[in-house]
Protein backbone atom coordinates (compact mmCIF):
# COMPACT_ATOMS: atom_id res chain seq x y z
CA UNK A 1 0.00 0.00 0.00
CA UNK A 2 1.57 3.08 -1.43
CA UNK A 3 1.73 6.50 1.67
CA UNK A 4 -0.63 8.37 -0.72
CA UNK A 5 -3.38 5.43 -0.54
CA UNK A 6 -2.67 4.69 3.22
CA UNK A 7 -3.03 8.91 3.82
CA UNK A 8 -5.86 8.86 1.73
CA UNK A 9 -7.67 5.69 3.59
CA UNK A 10 -6.76 7.47 7.23
CA UNK A 11 -8.78 10.51 6.27
CA UNK A 12 -11.73 9.31 4.95
CA UNK A 13 -14.91 9.76 7.09
CA UNK A 14 -15.36 6.79 9.65
CA UNK A 15 -18.40 5.02 8.84
CA UNK A 16 -18.51 2.33 11.88
CA UNK A 17 -15.90 2.70 14.73
CA UNK A 18 -15.90 -0.04 17.56
CA UNK A 19 -13.92 1.60 20.25
CA UNK A 20 -12.86 -1.35 23.31
CA UNK A 21 -15.82 -3.51 22.42
CA UNK A 22 -15.81 -7.00 24.00
CA UNK A 23 -18.51 -9.62 25.19
CA UNK A 24 -19.04 -12.04 27.26
CA UNK A 25 -21.93 -14.39 28.07
CA UNK A 26 -23.35 -16.11 31.26
CA UNK A 27 -24.13 -19.08 30.06
CA UNK A 28 -25.46 -22.56 32.00
CA UNK A 29 -22.79 -25.23 32.15
CA UNK A 30 -24.24 -28.90 32.45
CA UNK A 31 -20.28 -29.28 33.71
CA UNK A 32 -20.03 -30.70 37.03
CA UNK A 33 -18.97 -28.03 39.62
CA UNK A 34 -15.30 -29.38 40.74
CA UNK A 35 -15.38 -28.15 44.74
CA UNK A 36 -17.71 -30.18 46.72
CA UNK A 37 -19.96 -27.58 48.00
CA UNK A 38 -20.42 -27.47 52.29
CA UNK A 39 -23.44 -29.92 53.75
CA UNK A 40 -25.76 -26.84 53.89
CA UNK A 41 -25.08 -24.86 51.20
CA UNK A 42 -25.65 -28.37 49.36
CA UNK A 43 -29.37 -28.54 50.49
CA UNK A 44 -29.35 -24.49 49.63
CA UNK A 45 -28.42 -25.00 45.86
CA UNK A 46 -30.96 -27.79 45.06
CA UNK A 47 -33.72 -25.39 46.27
CA UNK A 48 -31.94 -22.69 44.31
CA UNK A 49 -32.93 -23.51 40.31
CA UNK A 50 -29.65 -21.74 39.56
CA UNK A 51 -27.27 -24.43 37.91
CA UNK A 52 -23.45 -23.38 37.40
CA UNK A 53 -23.17 -20.70 35.33
CA UNK A 54 -19.69 -20.06 33.19
CA UNK A 55 -18.27 -16.64 31.60
CA UNK A 56 -17.96 -17.14 28.27
CA UNK A 57 -15.88 -14.65 26.60
CA UNK A 58 -16.60 -13.84 22.87
CA UNK A 59 -15.12 -11.11 22.47
CA UNK A 60 -12.33 -9.27 24.23
CA UNK A 61 -11.12 -5.95 24.07
CA UNK A 62 -11.56 -4.86 20.36
CA UNK A 63 -11.17 -1.41 18.64
CA UNK A 64 -11.60 -1.27 14.58
CA UNK A 65 -12.00 1.80 12.57
CA UNK A 66 -14.08 1.54 8.89
CA UNK A 67 -13.78 4.13 6.84
CA UNK A 68 -16.26 5.42 4.23
CA UNK A 69 -15.31 3.00 1.14
CA UNK A 70 -13.89 0.12 2.56
CA UNK A 71 -14.73 -3.05 2.19
CA UNK A 72 -13.57 -5.34 5.03
CA UNK A 73 -13.53 -8.81 5.19
CA UNK A 74 -13.21 -10.63 8.70
CA UNK A 75 -11.84 -14.36 9.06
CA UNK A 76 -11.28 -16.77 11.91
CA UNK A 77 -12.20 -20.42 12.81
CA UNK A 78 -15.36 -21.16 14.43
CA UNK A 79 -16.58 -19.87 17.74
CA UNK A 80 -13.63 -16.92 16.69
CA UNK A 81 -16.27 -13.95 17.32
CA UNK A 82 -16.82 -13.29 14.12
CA UNK A 83 -20.17 -13.32 14.21
CA UNK A 84 -20.67 -11.97 17.69
CA UNK A 85 -18.77 -8.84 16.12
CA UNK A 86 -21.27 -8.36 13.59
CA UNK A 87 -24.53 -8.84 15.78
CA UNK A 88 -22.42 -6.33 17.95
CA UNK A 89 -22.22 -3.82 14.60
CA UNK A 90 -25.97 -4.47 13.73
CA UNK A 91 -27.01 -3.37 17.05
CA UNK A 92 -28.70 -7.10 17.59
CA UNK A 93 -26.73 -7.55 20.67
CA UNK A 94 -25.43 -4.80 22.99
CA UNK A 95 -21.94 -4.88 24.01
CA UNK A 96 -20.60 -5.54 27.70
CA UNK A 97 -18.02 -3.10 27.37
CA UNK A 98 -17.24 -0.25 25.17
CA UNK A 99 -19.39 0.97 22.20
CA UNK A 100 -19.90 0.72 18.52
CA UNK A 101 -20.58 3.94 16.60
CA UNK A 102 -21.95 4.05 13.36
CA UNK A 103 -22.81 6.68 10.98
CA UNK A 104 -25.92 5.09 10.19
CA UNK A 105 -27.59 2.55 11.30
CA UNK A 106 -26.02 -0.57 9.76
CA UNK A 107 -28.15 -3.57 8.17
CA UNK A 108 -27.31 -7.08 8.31
CA UNK A 109 -27.78 -9.15 5.46
CA UNK A 110 -28.45 -13.02 6.89
CA UNK A 111 -30.90 -15.52 7.67
CA UNK A 112 -32.50 -15.49 10.86
CA UNK A 113 -35.77 -16.68 12.37
CA UNK A 114 -39.05 -15.64 10.58
CA UNK A 115 -40.16 -12.23 11.45
CA UNK A 116 -43.74 -12.47 12.68
CA UNK A 117 -45.02 -16.65 12.34
CA UNK A 118 -48.28 -15.88 12.19
CA UNK A 119 -48.13 -13.35 9.74
CA UNK A 120 -47.93 -14.06 5.83
CA UNK A 121 -45.22 -13.50 3.98
CA UNK A 122 -46.25 -10.39 1.97
CA UNK A 123 -47.29 -8.71 5.79
CA UNK A 124 -43.89 -9.52 6.73
CA UNK A 125 -42.49 -7.56 3.86
CA UNK A 126 -44.53 -4.60 4.64
CA UNK A 127 -44.36 -4.85 8.25
CA UNK A 128 -39.78 -5.74 8.15
CA UNK A 129 -39.73 -2.50 6.12
CA UNK A 130 -41.96 -0.41 8.12
CA UNK A 131 -39.61 -1.67 10.77
CA UNK A 132 -37.02 -0.14 8.77
CA UNK A 133 -38.27 3.31 8.81
CA UNK A 134 -39.48 3.23 4.94
CA UNK A 135 -42.31 4.93 4.31
CA UNK A 136 -45.97 3.00 2.89
CA UNK A 137 -45.53 4.51 -0.62
CA UNK A 138 -41.64 3.24 -1.42
CA UNK A 139 -42.43 -0.23 -0.20
CA UNK A 140 -45.67 -0.57 -2.60
CA UNK A 141 -42.89 0.72 -5.30
CA UNK A 142 -40.31 -1.29 -4.05
CA UNK A 143 -42.72 -4.40 -3.53
CA UNK A 144 -42.65 -6.50 -6.80
CA UNK A 145 -39.23 -6.17 -6.28
CA UNK A 146 -38.88 -7.16 -3.26
CA UNK A 147 -40.96 -10.48 -3.92
CA UNK A 148 -38.93 -10.84 -6.94
CA UNK A 149 -35.50 -11.18 -4.89
CA UNK A 150 -37.23 -13.97 -2.38
CA UNK A 151 -38.56 -15.66 -5.55
CA UNK A 152 -40.95 -17.21 -3.18
CA UNK A 153 -43.84 -16.17 -6.18
CA UNK A 154 -47.25 -17.76 -4.67
CA UNK A 155 -45.65 -18.23 -1.34
CA UNK A 156 -45.71 -14.74 -0.48
CA UNK A 157 -49.43 -14.66 0.51
CA UNK A 158 -49.26 -18.18 3.20
CA UNK A 159 -48.60 -17.53 6.91
CA UNK A 160 -44.72 -17.24 7.22
CA UNK A 161 -44.64 -19.95 9.90
CA UNK A 162 -45.53 -22.41 6.98
CA UNK A 163 -42.29 -21.69 5.03
CA UNK A 164 -39.24 -24.01 4.63
CA UNK A 165 -36.17 -22.38 6.10
CA UNK A 166 -34.73 -22.13 2.97
CA UNK A 167 -37.69 -19.91 2.10
CA UNK A 168 -37.63 -18.09 5.30
CA UNK A 169 -34.42 -17.08 4.82
CA UNK A 170 -34.70 -15.80 1.01
CA UNK A 171 -37.48 -13.03 2.39
CA UNK A 172 -35.46 -12.18 4.93
CA UNK A 173 -32.67 -11.56 3.18
CA UNK A 174 -34.91 -9.87 -0.06
CA UNK A 175 -36.67 -7.93 2.95
CA UNK A 176 -33.20 -6.19 4.29
CA UNK A 177 -31.79 -6.03 0.67
CA UNK A 178 -34.62 -3.43 -0.20
CA UNK A 179 -33.36 -0.75 1.96
CA UNK A 180 -30.18 0.97 0.26
CA UNK A 181 -28.13 0.71 3.50
CA UNK A 182 -24.94 2.72 3.61
CA UNK A 183 -23.41 0.38 6.31
CA UNK A 184 -23.77 -2.88 4.97
CA UNK A 185 -22.87 -5.99 7.18
CA UNK A 186 -23.25 -9.62 5.27
CA UNK A 187 -23.12 -12.49 7.06
CA UNK A 188 -21.77 -15.86 4.80
CA UNK A 189 -25.17 -17.80 5.96
CA UNK A 190 -26.21 -16.36 2.69
CA UNK A 191 -25.18 -19.07 0.93
CA UNK A 192 -27.76 -20.93 1.93
CA UNK A 193 -30.62 -21.84 -0.81
CA UNK A 194 -30.41 -23.24 -3.87
CA UNK A 195 -28.60 -22.46 -6.57
CA UNK A 196 -31.09 -19.84 -8.65
CA UNK A 197 -31.24 -17.59 -5.46
CA UNK A 198 -27.79 -17.77 -5.08
CA UNK A 199 -27.10 -16.01 -8.09
CA UNK A 200 -30.10 -13.69 -7.72
CA UNK A 201 -29.21 -12.69 -4.34
CA UNK A 202 -25.15 -12.35 -5.45
CA UNK A 203 -26.59 -9.71 -8.25
CA UNK A 204 -28.59 -7.98 -5.69
CA UNK A 205 -25.45 -8.07 -3.09
CA UNK A 206 -23.16 -6.57 -5.63
CA UNK A 207 -25.50 -3.93 -6.03
CA UNK A 208 -25.83 -3.39 -3.03
CA UNK A 209 -21.84 -3.05 -2.09
CA UNK A 210 -21.71 -0.79 -4.92
CA UNK A 211 -24.12 1.74 -3.45
CA UNK A 212 -22.71 1.25 0.11
CA UNK A 213 -20.86 3.69 2.23
CA UNK A 214 -18.71 0.59 3.67
CA UNK A 215 -19.23 -3.20 4.02
CA UNK A 216 -18.16 -6.18 6.41
CA UNK A 217 -18.09 -9.55 5.52
CA UNK A 218 -17.88 -12.52 7.62
CA UNK A 219 -16.85 -15.75 5.00
CA UNK A 220 -15.09 -18.75 5.54
CA UNK A 221 -14.30 -18.39 2.05
CA UNK A 222 -11.05 -17.07 1.89
CA UNK A 223 -11.43 -16.27 -2.51
CA UNK A 224 -14.99 -14.68 -1.54
CA UNK A 225 -12.83 -12.56 0.74
CA UNK A 226 -9.92 -11.99 -1.84
CA UNK A 227 -12.34 -11.02 -4.33
CA UNK A 228 -14.46 -8.77 -2.52
CA UNK A 229 -12.45 -7.25 -0.04
CA UNK A 230 -10.12 -4.50 0.53
CA UNK A 231 -9.09 -5.15 3.86
CA UNK A 232 -9.05 -8.65 6.21
CA UNK A 233 -9.47 -8.61 9.81
CA UNK A 234 -8.57 -12.05 11.56
CA UNK A 235 -10.32 -13.14 14.38
CA UNK A 236 -9.11 -15.80 16.75
CA UNK A 237 -10.89 -16.85 20.13
CA UNK A 238 -12.23 -13.41 20.61
CA UNK A 239 -8.95 -12.14 20.10
CA UNK A 240 -8.21 -9.62 17.31
CA UNK A 241 -4.81 -11.98 15.67
CA UNK A 242 -4.10 -9.38 12.38
CA UNK A 243 -5.62 -6.54 10.45
CA UNK A 244 -4.18 -5.75 7.03
CA UNK A 245 -4.52 -6.02 3.11
CA UNK A 246 -6.31 -9.33 2.15
CA UNK A 247 -3.42 -11.05 0.75
CA UNK A 248 -1.16 -10.80 4.16
CA UNK A 249 -3.86 -11.75 6.24
CA UNK A 250 -4.98 -14.73 4.47
CA UNK A 251 -1.62 -16.13 3.98
CA UNK A 252 -1.10 -16.06 7.36
CA UNK A 253 -4.40 -17.57 7.98
CA UNK A 254 -3.73 -20.07 5.94
CA UNK A 255 -0.65 -21.29 7.35
CA UNK A 256 -2.42 -21.28 11.05
CA UNK A 257 -5.08 -23.76 9.81
CA UNK A 258 -2.63 -26.16 7.79
CA UNK A 259 -0.51 -26.32 11.38
CA UNK A 260 -3.53 -26.78 13.07
CA UNK A 261 -5.12 -29.36 10.56
CA UNK A 262 -1.65 -31.16 10.71
CA UNK A 263 -1.71 -31.07 14.70
CA UNK A 264 1.01 -29.09 15.12
CA UNK A 265 -0.59 -27.20 17.79
CA UNK A 266 2.37 -25.63 18.81
CA UNK A 267 3.19 -24.33 15.86
CA UNK A 268 0.44 -22.85 15.06
CA UNK A 269 0.28 -21.22 18.12
CA UNK A 270 3.93 -20.02 17.42
CA UNK A 271 2.31 -18.40 14.76
CA UNK A 272 -0.45 -17.05 15.88
CA UNK A 273 1.61 -15.00 18.94
CA UNK A 274 4.03 -13.80 16.37
CA UNK A 275 1.30 -12.56 13.77
CA UNK A 276 0.09 -10.87 17.49
CA UNK A 277 3.00 -9.39 18.39
CA UNK A 278 3.57 -7.30 15.48
CA UNK A 279 0.06 -6.00 15.34
CA UNK A 280 -0.62 -2.68 15.39
CA UNK A 281 -3.54 -2.13 17.84
CA UNK A 282 -5.94 1.15 17.44
CA UNK A 283 -6.89 3.42 20.05
CA UNK A 284 -9.87 5.25 19.17
CA UNK A 285 -9.31 9.35 20.35
CA UNK A 286 -12.54 11.21 19.86
CA UNK A 287 -11.44 14.17 17.92
CA UNK A 288 -14.04 16.80 18.06
CA UNK A 289 -14.76 17.96 14.39
CA UNK A 290 -12.90 21.41 13.46
CA UNK A 291 -10.22 21.39 16.53
CA UNK A 292 -7.52 19.73 16.82
CA UNK A 293 -6.94 19.01 20.10
CA UNK A 294 -7.35 15.49 21.02
CA UNK A 295 -9.67 14.36 23.76
CA UNK A 296 -9.35 10.80 25.08
CA UNK A 297 -12.88 8.76 23.75
CA UNK A 298 -15.47 8.48 27.24
CA UNK B 1 -14.85 -23.20 27.39
CA UNK B 2 -13.42 -22.60 30.71
CA UNK B 3 -9.69 -22.40 30.15
CA UNK B 4 -8.09 -19.52 31.49
CA UNK B 5 -6.45 -17.65 28.69
CA UNK B 6 -2.80 -17.22 28.36
CA UNK B 7 -1.50 -14.35 28.68
CA UNK B 8 -1.60 -11.98 25.23
CA UNK B 9 1.59 -10.90 23.73
CA UNK B 10 1.81 -6.79 24.00
CA UNK B 11 0.82 -5.62 20.40
CA UNK B 12 3.95 -3.87 18.70
CA UNK B 13 2.23 -0.57 18.22
CA UNK B 14 -0.99 1.18 19.67
CA UNK B 15 -1.66 4.01 17.26
CA UNK B 16 -4.15 6.45 18.16
CA UNK B 17 -7.00 6.70 15.44
CA UNK B 18 -8.43 10.15 15.99
CA UNK B 19 -12.03 9.90 14.80
CA UNK B 20 -15.06 12.37 14.79
CA UNK B 21 -17.37 10.62 17.15
CA UNK B 22 -19.73 13.43 17.32
CA UNK B 23 -20.41 12.91 13.25
CA UNK B 24 -21.44 9.32 14.52
CA UNK B 25 -23.86 7.96 16.83
CA UNK B 26 -23.71 4.74 18.64
CA UNK B 27 -25.56 1.91 17.42
CA UNK B 28 -28.40 0.85 19.54
CA UNK B 29 -28.02 4.05 21.71
CA UNK B 30 -31.73 4.96 23.46
CA UNK B 31 -32.38 8.49 22.63
CA UNK B 32 -33.59 11.24 25.01
CA UNK B 33 -37.43 10.99 26.32
CA UNK B 34 -39.09 13.71 23.84
CA UNK B 35 -36.88 12.51 20.88
CA UNK B 36 -37.94 9.03 21.77
CA UNK B 37 -41.57 10.43 21.35
CA UNK B 38 -40.53 11.85 17.61
CA UNK B 39 -39.51 8.49 16.75
CA UNK B 40 -42.67 7.00 18.20
CA UNK B 41 -44.68 9.58 16.05
CA UNK B 42 -42.68 8.71 12.76
CA UNK B 43 -43.20 4.76 12.98
CA UNK B 44 -47.11 5.12 13.46
CA UNK B 45 -47.62 3.42 10.08
CA UNK B 46 -45.52 0.49 11.63
CA UNK B 47 -47.49 0.41 14.71
CA UNK B 48 -50.65 0.84 12.70
CA UNK B 49 -50.17 -1.85 10.55
CA UNK B 50 -48.85 -4.34 13.11
CA UNK B 51 -52.10 -4.09 14.63
CA UNK B 52 -54.28 -4.63 11.96
CA UNK B 53 -52.01 -7.72 10.34
CA UNK B 54 -52.56 -9.31 13.65
CA UNK B 55 -56.05 -8.68 14.19
CA UNK B 56 -57.31 -10.89 11.60
CA UNK B 57 -54.73 -13.06 11.67
CA UNK B 58 -55.34 -13.79 15.28
CA UNK B 59 -57.81 -16.12 15.23
CA UNK B 60 -57.58 -17.79 11.85
CA UNK B 61 -56.71 -21.31 13.70
CA UNK B 62 -59.94 -21.38 15.22
CA UNK B 63 -63.10 -22.75 13.16
CA UNK B 64 -65.38 -19.69 14.05
CA UNK B 65 -62.80 -17.14 13.34
CA UNK B 66 -63.65 -13.50 15.17
CA UNK B 67 -66.51 -14.96 16.44
CA UNK B 68 -64.66 -16.08 19.66
CA UNK B 69 -63.88 -12.54 20.63
CA UNK B 70 -67.37 -11.97 21.30
CA UNK B 71 -68.56 -15.62 22.23
CA UNK B 72 -65.54 -15.99 24.83
CA UNK B 73 -66.64 -12.88 27.16
CA UNK B 74 -70.31 -14.02 26.34
CA UNK B 75 -69.08 -17.34 27.78
CA UNK B 76 -67.68 -16.08 30.29
CA UNK B 77 -70.70 -14.09 31.84
CA UNK B 78 -72.85 -17.38 31.84
CA UNK B 79 -70.39 -18.79 33.98
CA UNK B 80 -70.29 -15.82 36.16
CA UNK B 81 -74.46 -15.40 35.62
CA UNK B 82 -74.77 -18.94 37.36
CA UNK B 83 -72.44 -19.23 40.38
CA UNK B 84 -72.51 -15.26 41.18
CA UNK B 85 -76.19 -15.08 40.17
CA UNK B 86 -78.25 -18.01 40.47
CA UNK B 87 -75.83 -20.24 42.94
CA UNK B 88 -74.60 -17.57 45.33
CA UNK B 89 -77.43 -14.73 44.84
CA UNK B 90 -74.30 -11.63 45.12
CA UNK B 91 -76.67 -10.21 42.38
CA UNK B 92 -79.12 -8.78 45.57
CA UNK B 93 -80.14 -5.19 45.15
CA UNK B 94 -78.96 -5.56 41.54
CA UNK B 95 -82.34 -4.70 39.70
CA UNK B 96 -80.67 -5.41 35.48
CA UNK B 97 -78.69 -7.83 36.79
CA UNK B 98 -77.15 -9.69 33.77
CA UNK B 99 -76.35 -6.04 31.85
CA UNK B 100 -74.73 -5.14 35.12
CA UNK B 101 -72.52 -7.92 34.99
CA UNK B 102 -72.38 -7.91 31.18
CA UNK B 103 -70.50 -4.41 31.05
CA UNK B 104 -68.75 -5.65 33.98
CA UNK B 105 -67.02 -8.49 32.20
CA UNK B 106 -66.78 -7.03 28.96
CA UNK B 107 -65.00 -3.90 30.22
CA UNK B 108 -62.64 -6.22 32.45
CA UNK B 109 -61.70 -8.71 29.50
CA UNK B 110 -60.92 -5.36 27.53
CA UNK B 111 -58.35 -4.17 30.58
CA UNK B 112 -56.99 -7.84 31.04
CA UNK B 113 -56.72 -8.68 27.56
CA UNK B 114 -54.86 -5.26 26.59
CA UNK B 115 -52.51 -5.76 29.87
CA UNK B 116 -51.34 -9.53 29.37
CA UNK B 117 -50.52 -8.96 25.87
CA UNK B 118 -49.08 -5.65 26.48
CA UNK B 119 -46.83 -7.39 29.01
CA UNK B 120 -45.79 -10.20 27.23
CA UNK B 121 -45.08 -8.16 23.60
CA UNK B 122 -41.45 -7.73 23.91
CA UNK B 123 -40.84 -11.67 24.30
CA UNK B 124 -43.10 -12.58 21.18
CA UNK B 125 -41.21 -9.99 19.20
CA UNK B 126 -37.96 -11.25 19.60
CA UNK B 127 -37.63 -11.33 16.04
CA UNK B 128 -38.53 -8.20 15.62
CA UNK B 129 -36.52 -6.61 18.20
CA UNK B 130 -33.30 -8.66 16.82
CA UNK B 131 -33.61 -7.93 13.01
CA UNK B 132 -34.66 -4.05 13.38
CA UNK B 133 -33.69 -1.16 15.36
CA UNK B 134 -36.96 0.66 15.86
CA UNK B 135 -37.95 2.34 18.73
CA UNK B 136 -39.22 -0.47 21.14
CA UNK B 137 -41.89 1.30 22.29
CA UNK B 138 -43.40 0.56 19.29
CA UNK B 139 -44.77 -3.20 20.36
CA UNK B 140 -46.43 -2.57 23.73
CA UNK B 141 -48.46 -0.02 21.80
CA UNK B 142 -48.88 -1.59 19.09
CA UNK B 143 -50.71 -4.77 20.78
CA UNK B 144 -52.66 -1.94 22.93
CA UNK B 145 -54.20 -1.03 19.09
CA UNK B 146 -54.60 -4.23 18.12
CA UNK B 147 -56.51 -5.13 21.44
CA UNK B 148 -58.18 -1.84 20.94
CA UNK B 149 -59.11 -2.73 16.91
CA UNK B 150 -60.37 -6.18 18.00
CA UNK B 151 -62.42 -5.08 20.94
CA UNK B 152 -64.87 -2.88 18.64
CA UNK B 153 -67.10 -5.93 17.89
CA UNK B 154 -67.11 -6.75 21.63
CA UNK B 155 -68.47 -3.25 22.49
CA UNK B 156 -71.06 -3.49 20.21
CA UNK B 157 -72.10 -7.18 20.97
CA UNK B 158 -72.35 -5.71 24.71
CA UNK B 159 -74.61 -2.75 23.86
CA UNK B 160 -76.80 -5.49 21.90
CA UNK B 161 -76.99 -7.57 24.99
CA UNK B 162 -78.22 -4.83 27.01
CA UNK B 163 -80.66 -3.37 24.70
CA UNK B 164 -81.96 -7.01 24.09
CA UNK B 165 -82.13 -8.36 27.57
CA UNK B 166 -84.92 -7.56 29.76
CA UNK B 167 -85.22 -5.20 31.28
CA UNK B 168 -84.29 -3.24 28.37
CA UNK B 169 -82.26 -0.10 29.06
CA UNK B 170 -83.29 3.06 26.70
CA UNK B 171 -80.49 4.32 24.25
CA UNK B 172 -79.14 8.17 25.03
CA UNK B 173 -76.96 10.55 24.24
CA UNK B 174 -74.77 8.95 27.55
CA UNK B 175 -74.08 6.16 25.35
CA UNK B 176 -71.29 8.50 23.73
CA UNK B 177 -69.60 9.08 26.66
CA UNK B 178 -68.34 5.54 25.89
CA UNK B 179 -65.76 6.61 23.55
CA UNK B 180 -63.93 8.71 26.57
CA UNK B 181 -64.04 6.02 28.94
CA UNK B 182 -62.65 3.28 26.43
CA UNK B 183 -59.80 6.02 25.14
CA UNK B 184 -58.85 6.60 29.14
CA UNK B 185 -59.02 2.95 29.45
CA UNK B 186 -56.68 2.66 26.00
CA UNK B 187 -54.49 4.87 27.78
CA UNK B 188 -54.42 3.15 31.05
CA UNK B 189 -53.72 -0.26 29.78
CA UNK B 190 -50.77 1.00 27.72
CA UNK B 191 -49.29 2.22 30.80
CA UNK B 192 -49.68 -0.46 32.88
CA UNK B 193 -48.51 -2.72 29.47
CA UNK B 194 -45.13 -0.73 28.99
CA UNK B 195 -44.58 -1.17 33.00
CA UNK B 196 -44.87 -5.34 32.90
CA UNK B 197 -43.27 -5.65 29.17
CA UNK B 198 -40.08 -4.07 31.42
CA UNK B 199 -40.51 -6.13 33.97
CA UNK B 200 -41.06 -9.21 31.92
CA UNK B 201 -39.02 -9.08 29.66
CA UNK B 202 -36.01 -8.91 32.21
CA UNK B 203 -38.01 -11.41 35.07
CA UNK B 204 -39.63 -13.83 33.00
CA UNK B 205 -41.39 -15.19 36.58
CA UNK B 206 -44.05 -12.19 36.77
CA UNK B 207 -45.76 -13.66 34.28
CA UNK B 208 -47.08 -16.87 36.61
CA UNK B 209 -48.05 -13.71 38.58
CA UNK B 210 -49.99 -11.81 36.51
CA UNK B 211 -53.30 -14.26 36.26
CA UNK B 212 -53.80 -14.23 40.40
CA UNK B 213 -53.20 -10.38 40.10
CA UNK B 214 -55.58 -9.82 37.37
CA UNK B 215 -58.13 -12.14 39.32
CA UNK B 216 -57.72 -10.21 42.27
CA UNK B 217 -57.88 -6.73 40.34
CA UNK B 218 -61.29 -8.28 39.10
CA UNK B 219 -62.69 -9.51 42.33
CA UNK B 220 -62.02 -6.34 44.02
CA UNK B 221 -63.99 -4.34 41.09
CA UNK B 222 -67.44 -4.83 41.78
CA UNK B 223 -67.77 -7.01 38.70
CA UNK B 224 -70.73 -9.62 40.11
CA UNK B 225 -71.77 -7.86 43.05
CA UNK B 226 -72.79 -4.20 44.18
CA UNK B 227 -70.49 -1.93 45.85
CA UNK B 228 -73.53 -1.00 48.54
CA UNK B 229 -72.37 -3.99 50.04
CA UNK B 230 -69.32 -2.67 51.63
CA UNK B 231 -71.21 1.06 52.62
CA UNK B 232 -70.25 -0.17 56.50
CA UNK B 233 -66.83 -0.51 55.70
CA UNK B 234 -65.58 2.95 54.95
CA UNK B 235 -61.54 1.86 54.21
CA UNK B 236 -63.09 -0.67 52.02
CA UNK B 237 -65.42 1.44 50.19
CA UNK B 238 -63.29 4.13 50.13
CA UNK B 239 -60.53 1.89 47.95
CA UNK B 240 -62.79 0.17 45.86
CA UNK B 241 -63.74 3.91 44.44
CA UNK B 242 -60.56 4.45 43.78
CA UNK B 243 -59.70 1.27 41.87
CA UNK B 244 -59.17 2.44 38.33
CA UNK B 245 -61.31 -0.73 36.85
CA UNK B 246 -64.07 0.03 39.49
CA UNK B 247 -64.01 3.29 38.08
CA UNK B 248 -64.42 2.73 34.41
CA UNK B 249 -66.87 0.20 35.13
CA UNK B 250 -69.22 2.35 37.07
CA UNK B 251 -68.60 4.95 34.41
CA UNK B 252 -69.51 2.97 31.99
CA UNK B 253 -72.90 1.69 34.40
CA UNK B 254 -73.91 5.06 34.63
CA UNK B 255 -73.77 5.92 31.18
CA UNK B 256 -74.91 2.48 29.45
CA UNK B 257 -77.38 1.52 31.89
CA UNK B 258 -78.79 3.75 35.01
CA UNK B 259 -79.11 6.94 32.14
CA UNK B 260 -77.12 9.14 35.27
CA UNK B 261 -74.07 11.44 33.75
CA UNK B 262 -70.95 10.13 35.83
CA UNK B 263 -69.86 12.12 38.47
CA UNK B 264 -66.77 14.48 37.60
CA UNK B 265 -65.07 13.22 40.43
CA UNK B 266 -65.11 9.22 38.32
CA UNK B 267 -64.04 11.54 35.55
CA UNK B 268 -60.93 13.02 37.29
CA UNK B 269 -59.77 10.14 39.30
CA UNK B 270 -59.79 7.71 36.18
CA UNK B 271 -57.76 10.58 33.88
CA UNK B 272 -55.45 10.90 36.93
CA UNK B 273 -54.84 6.95 37.18
CA UNK B 274 -54.85 6.56 33.27
CA UNK B 275 -52.10 9.85 32.80
CA UNK B 276 -50.17 8.47 35.33
CA UNK B 277 -49.80 5.03 34.08
CA UNK B 278 -48.83 6.55 30.49
CA UNK B 279 -46.62 8.55 31.91
CA UNK B 280 -44.57 6.15 33.92
CA UNK B 281 -45.09 3.48 31.84
CA UNK B 282 -43.12 5.39 28.82
CA UNK B 283 -40.55 6.95 31.52
CA UNK B 284 -39.80 3.25 32.68
CA UNK B 285 -39.89 1.45 29.49
CA UNK B 286 -37.57 3.76 27.46
CA UNK B 287 -34.64 3.86 30.44
CA UNK B 288 -34.31 0.27 29.34
CA UNK B 289 -34.50 0.65 25.71
CA UNK B 290 -31.08 -0.78 25.18
CA UNK B 291 -31.46 -4.22 27.38
CA UNK B 292 -34.80 -5.44 25.15
CA UNK B 293 -32.70 -6.68 22.36
CA UNK B 294 -30.45 -8.90 25.01
CA UNK B 295 -31.41 -12.18 25.96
Amino acid sequence: MSAADELARLTADPCVVADNVAMKYQVISTEEQTEVPRFGWKILQRFTPRPNTVTVHALNRLSLVVRRGESVGIIGRNGSGKSTLMKLVSGQVRPTGGAIHASSTPIMLGVNAALVPELSGDQNVVLGCLAMGLSRDEIDARFDEIVEVSGLEKSIHLPMKSYSSGMGSRLRFAIAACGNPEILLVDEALNTGDAQFAARSKRRMDELREKAGCVLLVSHSLDTIKDMTGRVVWLDKGDLIMDGNPKDVTKKYMEFTNHLARGNNISAHGLRADVMASLEVANVVNQRGGDRSFTAAG
Amino acid sequence: MTEITAELPKPAVVRDVPVDLSKLSRVGARPPFLDYLVQLWDFRQFIYYDARARVQSGTRRDKLGSAWLILNPVFNGMTYFLVFGLLLKTSKGIPNFISYLVIGIFMFQITSGAIVSGARSMQQNKALVQGFSFPRAALPIGVNVRELLANIPLIIAMLLIILVVPPVEPISWRWLLLVPVLALQFIFNLGIGLILARIISRVNDVTHLLPFTLRLLMYMSAVFYSLDRFSNHPTIYWLMQANPMFLIIDITRDAVMYGVTPSWHSWAMLSAWASIALIVGMLFFWKAEESYVRG
